[in-house]
């Protein structure tokens, strides 16, 4: 049996800023449970008038690391949730949540790949947990990660992408920037399309297992690209943020 | 409903996996792996890649093949009601 699912109170132990709209709260956990990469928490709120309202934010960290998680959340200016937890929580302050949660979007190095993630602006933090998961794991599992954001200011996690393709030749991370792409860029700057996914995709072979995460539109027109280009449905994994950026 | 309507419906869709919180509340366990028959076209679909509408009040589970609803679940301060009559059945593994 699993364990029920309880609300429970973490503590915020560190806040890293990753770009001007996006920040990493770790959160450390009584009730600590390992997740599966792609797994989400839920966080409530509660206001001072007993208004409740929640939302979903998945892990980014590694389940190997135990006893905390990292959640990466993007700020929606004109956001219920999102604004307070970028600008006003803070180191030892507290935060209602449950999780780990669902079973659908996940992936581990016991299924195995080829992998192909495919990412929008902050969808690519499910995604990155697994790439943690993978190199915590040292599984030599072919890897894509086909990242796209509005500009290179945006790109979530940059050093760190750099750091685990650097040195892996299993993995291999592409960008595409969709408003500005930083000057003397050679790679893609559009929305993702097929032609753009079956380059990607090219030399990882038969088998594929795929992961889709970010803005409901984005997921909807490449979920519909690779079942069109012949891979079979129940190997497209999709994650809908909502509206949420582009 | 015109045009724009649908389109901001369109964004505003996510997953039954962004639910999965909700149904392991009510059925004591993950659900999103569950396979849920729709009663109108019968075709089967994991709950977690059901399509959700959550910005009403309440949710609503729709059939990704024929867009059906499938299971509408509201939530008040005293209880939950969960109105499954879209699903022909819903089958789990049983040993979760
Ligand atoms: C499973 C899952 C995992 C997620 N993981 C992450 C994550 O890791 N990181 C992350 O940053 N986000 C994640 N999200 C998105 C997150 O849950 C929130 O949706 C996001 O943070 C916005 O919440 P908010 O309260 O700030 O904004 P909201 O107040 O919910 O509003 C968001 C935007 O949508 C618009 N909007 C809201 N409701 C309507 C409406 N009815 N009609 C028209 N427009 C509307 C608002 O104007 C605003 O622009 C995830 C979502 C899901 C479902
Ligand atoms: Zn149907």
């Amino acid at each position: 049996m699993q364990p029920a699912l309880e609300w429970q109170v973490g503590e915020v132990t560190r806040v890293r800023t990753e770009t001007p709209r996006t920040k990493t709260l770790t959160l450390a956990l009584p009730k600590w449970m390992a997740h599966r990469p792609g797994q989400h928490y839920d966080v409530s709120l509660t206001a001072p008038d007993g208004y409740r309202t929640e939302r979903s934010y998945s892990a980014a960290s590694e389940p190997e690391r135990a006893g905390e998680v990292d959640l990466t959340v993007e700020r929606i200016d004109d956001g219920e949730v999102s604004p307070y937890l970028d600008d006003v929580l803070m180191p030892g302050d507290q935060l209602e949540v449950r999780g780990p949660i669902g079973g659908y979007f996940v992936w581990d190095v016991s299924l195995g790949g080829p992998l192909l993630l495919i990412g929008g602006g902050s969808g690519v933090v499910p995604l990155m947990a697994m790439l943690r998961h993978r190199a915590a794991q040292k599984a030599p599992i072919p890897a894509r990660l086909l990242y796209s954001s509005r500009s290179a200011q945006e790109v979530i996690y940059r050093t760190e992408f750099e750091r685990l393709a650097d040195g892996d030749g299993e993995l291999e991370v592409v960008f595409t920037f969709t408003r500005h792409a930083p000057p003397g860029w050679t790679g893609y700057q559009r929305r993702i399309d097929p032609a753009m996914l079956d380059e990607v995709m090219q030399s990882l072979g038969n088998g594929v297992r795929s992961y889709v995460c970010g803005p409901t539109l984005l997921v909807e027109a490449v979920s519909n690209a690779l079942v069109a280009m012949g891979l079979p449905a129940g190997r497209v994994r999709t994650e809908r943020f909502g509206p949420t950026g582009t | 409903m015109d045009d724009e309507v649908a389109d901001m419906n369109m964004a505003l869709m996510v997953d039954g996996n962004a639910v999965a919180g909700e149904l392991q509340q009510i059925f004591g366990r993950d659900m999103t792996t569950a396979v849920a028959r729709c009663a109108g076209c019968a075709s089967d679909a994991e709950m977690g890649a059901l399509l959700a509408f959550t910005r009403g009040p309440g949710v609503v589970l729709r059939c990704p093949t024929c867009r059906a609803a499938i299971a509408r679940i509201v939530e008040t301060t005293t209880a939950i009601y969960l109105d499954a009559r879209g699903a022909a059945y819903v089958r789990m593994g049983s040993r979760p």
